[in-house]
């Protein structure tokens, strides 16, 4: 989503008068309350999903409910201890998780970390494509937008970002398959890669689960370039959402740069406007756009679930839907604490580096 | 202070009618950013009308099969008594299409308007009592933020709706995680403003005349944060829409019977694509295109219009610097616009990140 | 390989820069180790099935049974053709006495790992599968088993609680009677996928090879395989799992899969019907699809204010009367389900039409004035208000389309005024046994091949319905073809039990569900495995 007012930071002048600690605080300080703040942020998803998914159901009826009676689904409900109270087992739940087990899946039987490493690094990889696609693609376009502000290119690129944004990623997903699978036949309709190259994949030793890597390893041109391939769709499919986003986000920065007195001094000196577009106002613009990269994180895991959808990309947003389907608590409750952790993670990364580049922000 | 002078600045000559939200900015904008807005405002307007006038516009009911000649048939090409084929189900396409408007403004003016009371009211109460309370609510709130909407949506719905796919199980479903995530943005530029206001001398001098503090925050809290609002407004519509849309695609949408649903229809129409019947699945993604582009388009553009740098200048000059000093004067009236004043005072070159003041001194 | 060999050509067109190397290239990765053999070459299959597990204690769907199928053994199956079983890893299989089983193992069975398959496995597989009793695991389905005896290296007892039971040899051949091998499981909990796949414990015509779970499976025939079906005719098989349906069917159509089989949408399997590239084929289906009744809920049932069982019996016989089953099979389905007249879908022993002489015009067309007869004979007023329940994500796709046909041939009779709703799953599952629903959908995929498992769990005392019918005949009926031992008196008495519910509608049965496999048009065998034991067996396949 396009986020709003992402603008580079700065101490505000309004700060509440509350205020007590002294301006001149330190950075190490600064980190410290940022980082102490992703362990709340975890506990709150972590808890929230908990309460949720215990509302909706259980793994046992998810499962047999068209095959056994009340009576024999009860019983085994009562087995496995989902009837008792609820606090109960959200205490122990909690505790499971403090002592970072995570336990095995109830619908699968598998473990847990296991789902989470499988299907984590398939969604990694995915996401990493796309946010390279959103670069390659928002970040120029935005500069454009900027230099050519209010002229056609610009309204042409803004009606472009908007498109991005509005199309759902499924049915943009579904009118790629068919113009380069289906009608020029130049790339594969889904998957991550193709079987040969999959089996191949299968004998290394030590995969990684991230198919770049393992296409790489088993020394196949081949097998790397049809990874590649397969990755270009879905790839474009989630990254071009998120180029929308960046493309106005960086346009919005550059034109508010370009006002100031910094980049007027530059324009006064005659420096030509293309340059300063390029040097002088892209690079404070640059602050607010690695901001919104660490919220950007949570958009792309969630439009992640329809990309993987749409692209048989067999990864965590994929497995997660399967997942809540088979009311499968222990492994919904796992993947979403690894989306927490890497969103608050991913928010913590980006205040550092905030931090780092501009110097105001720290106390 | 700002938004005392913006009330004793009242332009008396400009008629009642300029002065009114939208007409006013259409008036206020200029060459490029008019275009947009007023596509915009057509494409809405196109489709609230439709909404309104759908039992009049579609040529057969949302979950007609048949008609005095018998069943339609499935997947009839357009054309005859169905200007745009029937689907896979045997329904109208051209039907479903018009009657989908209504869900679909359902699910946005339920969403922004819970989204809009609960997110102004824990903002309000944040800001102004302060202390513990506006801390743990910043958190849960950033928390809340990185959960992506769509799997909120697909517990929420299991837990508001029993599972029931009806209509207003599926819109509260949709329309409620909507509110979920939006309200922490909400939440952010209320807060905000009311940490911003609370220190201001006149509300402490009201405060001494006796006139209820409270009432004086909201007032004035409402008024500065119409600047942002439309557009957290229009994306929380547009998202709101791609949830349904979302929802309906993973299968939980509504069902076919209880009301018509682009998503679900796209969904359902997904296969034929493959089989060379387009128009099942067009006409719906479309659809769902067509709006969000519309309403997002009116919020981009009242966004620009409301801050001064980005607003196009009447006269374009060459010196982008000045826009912020002249694109005041040049908007006219000062008053009731977002903008207006207030967006010159609160738009130093550099900002906030977020409008938010963190309690935890970050950003 | 295909598919590597076409990625090869996409590369080529991609990467115009080097295209005469990738192209030098794709034909050394088309020539490399997974190269297509003229004859007997590996074959891919394509499916949306999901397994849960391979171990046969821990899974109790179809998708993991299938994968079990290919690999376990049995100590009784059907040939192909045929839903009849016979021993398959056992010389004979009878009654010893009428709580006793005997089944006696060929000599000198293997697993794939070496280890000795002897009657001690077979014990070990059963008392497993009681002594785990998973939640989501087949082990109810051994209701009857008392205890397993392995008498000496290739004799097993299995002693029953009930006597003759002729269901016993169906169970062997069911989720519940896969062997395995005692070395290589637990004996108390369920063991891993990859425990398994690394033990290769396999003895079924393959063995698994390469198993990346819910994505891609890789068989390879096993040689040691004794069993009824023969060796397979396909020495590599690879599975590849989708999600989507529409994307198994690009596979298909675009030739990078051999076989798609389950499932694909109706709207796809009639495209390519059209399509000369691949090859449709049908075989019979055991799935069903039906109205249930809640006795008690429905118009005029035992609970309502206006209870009245004659009228009751009058509003299902409408029901019965107004639906158009050819409509639903040709508009919703596509010809995938071909409408069922009975309770016993066609091809197994015993099935009739029980329904179709009964109800609507006596030729399974519907009879809209015959139901408005008999409603005003028995003093119904119309239309009947009736709430009907579906279900739009367990049974496919076209649910919510055959529901909302459904609807409008009921209320277009002018005799109903249905309302009509749909429920995620889980909470349906608990409403519909809750009496929430006066009538709702459900559907059911056998758990092995006998008319009994069409009827004793839908009309016995104590089924899973939940809906009140009760008939203190139609139970005995049922207990007793389950111990006929006479194959002719039995086949008459299943028939007699379906004319029985037929005359009360309990049910209403509506469709049956055809089995669909495409294929390239250079594979073989797909119809000989498309058959009534609703198990596809990939050793039937062969390429070119």
């Amino acid at each position: 989503m396009t986020t709003v007012a992402m603008k580079p930071p700065v101490p505000a002048a309004g700060r509440s008068p509350k205020k007590k600690t002294s301006p001149g605080g330190g950075i190490s300080r600064y980190l410290l309350i940022r980082f102490l703040l992703i362990f709340p942020t975890i506990f709150i998803l972590v808890s929230m999903v908990f309460w949720l998914m215990r509302t909706t159901g259980d793994p046992i009826t998810a499962a047999l409910g068209g095959k056994l009676g009340p009576d024999q689904l009860a019983e085994l409900i009562s087995n496995a201890g989902y009837d008792r109270p609820i606090f109960i087992q959200y205490v122990e739940y909690l505790g499971q998780v403090f002592t970072g087990n995570f336990g095995t899946t109830i619908s699968t039987n598998r473990p847990v970390s296991e789902v989470l490493f499988t299907y984590g690094s398939a969604t990694a990889e995915l996401v990493f494509y796309s946010l390279i696609v959103a670069f390659i693609v928002g970040i120029p376009l935005g500069m454009i937008a900027a230099y050519w502000r209010d002229k056609a290119p610009d309204a042409f690129l803004r009606v472009f970002a908007i498109l991005c944004y509005a199309t759902p990623v499924f049915f943009a997903g579904l009118l790629l398959k068919l113009v380069f699978a289906v009608w020029f036949k130049i790339l594969p309709p889904s998957g991550r890669a193709s079987i040969g190259s999959e089996l191949q994949m299968q004998l290394l030793p030590d995969k990684t689960g991230i198919y770049f890597i393992d296409a790489i390893k088993t020394g196949d041109p081949m097998v790397l370039s049809d990874v590649l391939m397969h990755a270009v769709l879905p790839a474009l499919a989630l990254g071009l959402l998120t180029a929308g986003v960046f493309l106005r986000l960086v346009r919005t920065n550059v034109i508010g740069t370009l006002g100031t007195d910094y980049v007027n001094a530059a324009r006064s000196r005659g420096v030509n406007e293309f340059r300063l577009v390029r040097t002088h106002a892209y690079r404070p613009a640059l602050i607010p756009i690695i901001t919104v990269i660490g919220l950007q994180v949570a958009l792309l895991l969630g439009g992640a679930v329809l990309t993987e959808t749409t692209f048989e990309w067999k990864g965590l947003g994929f497995v997660l839907i399967e997942f809540i389907k088979a009311r499968d608590f222990v492994a919904v409750q796992g993947i979403v604490a690894l989306l927490a952790v890497i969103v608050a993670l991913s928010n913590f990364i980006v205040d550092i580096i905030a931090a780092l580049i501009d110097p105001r922000v720290r106390y | 202070m700002a938004t005392l002078t913006s009330d004793t600045t009242h332009s008396p000559k400009a008629p009642l009618w300029t002065r009114l939200p939208i007409v006013h900015q259409v008036r206020q904008s200029v060459g490029l950013q008019r275009g947009m807005l007023v596509a915009g405002l057509i494409i809405t307007g196109i489709f609230i009308l439709t909404a309104i006038f759908a039992p009049l516009l579609a040529p057969y009911g949302f979950s007609q099969l048949r008609d005095e000649n018998g069943t339609f048939g499935a997947q009839l090409e357009p054309g005859g008594n169905h200007l745009l084929g029937t689907t896979v189900g045997g329904y109208d396409v051209l039907s479903r299409v018009i009657w989908g408007s209504q869900t679909a403004i359902a699910v946005m003016v339920v969403a922004v308007v819970l989204s809009i009371f609960a997110g102004v009211a824990l903002g309000l109460v944040s800001g102004y009592f302060g202390g513990w309370l506006d801390r743990v609510l910043v958190v849960v709130c950033d928390a809340v933020y990185a959960f992506p909407a769509l799997l909120l949506a697909i517990v929420m719905g299991i837990v508001i709706s029993g599972g029931r796919s009806d209509l207003i199980g599926g819109i509260l479903a949709a329309a409620i995680s909507i509110t979920v995530v939006f309200i922490p943005q909400y939440f952010r530029v209320i807060r905000a403003e009311t940490v911003r206001i609370k220190a201001e001398a006149y509300v402490e001098s009201a405060r001494v005349l006796g006139a209820s503090s409270g009432r004086i925050m909201f007032r004035h809290v409402l008024r500065n944060a119409t600047r942002t609002l439309p557009l957290i407004f229009t994306l929380n519509a547009s998202e709101a829409l791609l949830t349904l849309a979302g929802l309906g695609f993973i299968g939980f949408g509504i069902e076919p019977s209880s009301a018509a649903e682009w998503g679900y229809d796209l969904n359902k129409s997904l296969s034929d694509v493959t089989s060379g019947i387009w128009w099942s699945s067009l006409f719906p993604g479309l659809a769902i295109v067509l709006v969000v582009l519309g309403i997002t388009l009116v919020g981009e553009s009242l966004n620009d219009l409301a801050d001064p740098r980005l607003r196009s200048r009447r006269a374009p000059g060459k010196n982008a610097g000045v826009v912020a000093a002249t694109s005041v004067v040049a908007g006219g009236t000062l008053t009731a616009g977002p903008g207006g004043v207030d967006g010159l005072e609160t738009s130093p070159p550099l900002p906030d990140v977020h409008p938010n003041d963190d309690p935890f001194e970050a950003k | 390989m295909t598919s590597a060999f076409t990625n090869g050509k996409r590369a080529l067109v991609a990467t115009t820069g080097i295209a005469l190397a990738a192209l030098v290239l794709s034909g050394c990765a088309a020539g490399g180790g997974t190269n297509t053999d003229s004859s007997g070459g590996p074959i891919t299959i394509g499916t949306t099935d999901k397994v849960t597990a391979l171990d046969p204690a821990g899974s109790y769907d179809a998708a993991s049974f299938a994968v079990q199928t290919q690999v376990f053994p049995f100590l009784l199956n059907s040939k192909f053709g045929t839903a009849d079983v016979e021993p398959d890893i056992a010389v004979s299989a009878e009654f010893t006495a009428p709580t006793e089983y005997t089944v006696v193992l060929k000599p000198d069975l293997k697993w794939a790992n070496g280890n000795d398959l002897t009657s001690s496995d077979v014990k070990f597989s059963f008392d497993r599968q009681l002594a785990i009793a998973d939640d989501l695991g087949p082990s109810s389905l051994l209701y009857n088993l008392e205890s397993t005896e392995a008498v000496d290296d290739t004799t097993v007892v299995f002693t029953l609680k009930a006597g003759n039971d002729q269901i016993f040899p169906q169970i062997l051949s069911s989720p519940a009677g896969v062997l395995v091998d005692e070395d290589s499981f637990s004996a108390t909990e369920i063991t891993s996928d990859d425990d398994i796949v690394a033990a290769e414990a396999f003895a079924g015509q393959y063995v698994l090879t390469s198993y990346d779970f819910n994505n891609l499976l890789a068989y390879k025939a096993y040689d040691g395989y004794q069993g009824l079906l023969g060796a397979a005719k396909t020495d590599v098989i690879n599975v590849k799992y989708f999600t989507d349906a529409s994307n198994l069917k690009l596979e298909v159509q675009e030739g990078g899969i051999d076989v798609a089989y389950r499932s694909l949408s109706a709207t796809d399997i009639d495209d390519l019907r059209g399509n000369d590239a691949v090859k449709v084929v049908d075989g019979p289906g055991g799935e069903i699809r039906y109205i249930t009744f809640n006795f008690n809920t429905q118009p005029y049932g035992a609970t309502t204010a206006d209870a009245d069982p004659a009228k009751a019996l009058a509003v299902r016989a409408a029901v019965a009367d107004v639906v158009d089953r050819e409509e639903l099979a040709d508009q919703v389905y596509k010809g995938t389900y071909t409408p069922l007249y009975s309770y016993v879908p066609a091809g197994l022993t015993g099935a009739n039409e029980s329904l179709k002489g009964l109800y609507g015009d006596g030729n399974g067309a519907p009879d809209i004035e015959k139901a408005a007869a008999d409603l005003a004979a028995a003093g119904v007023p119309t239309p009947i208000a009736l709430n009907l329940q579906y279900n739009a994500d367990h049974y496919g796709p076209g649910s919510s389309d055959e529901y909302a046909l459904i609807k409008s041939q009921l209320d277009a009779s002018g005799l109903f005024d249905v309302s009509l709703q749909s429920t995620e799953w889980v909470q349906y599952s608990k409403d519909r046994v809750a009496d929430v629903y006066p009538a709702y959908q459900l559907g059911w995929f056998p758990d092995y091949s006998d008319a009994d498992n069409y009827l004793a769990p839908f009309f016995a005392e104590g089924n899973f319905l939940k809906n009140h019918f009760d008939d203190a005949e139609v139970t005995a009926l049922i207990q007793k073809q389950a111990v006929t031992n006479d194959a002719e008196e039995r086949t008459a008495l299943i028939e007699e039990i379906q004319d029985k519910v037929a005359a009360q509608l309990s049910t209403v049965p509506l469709l049956q569900g055809a089995q669909v496999a495409i294929t390239g048009t250079d594979i073989t065998g797909t119809a000989d495995t498309l058959d009534a034991s609703f198990k596809f067996r990939y050793g039937a396949l062969a390429k070119g």
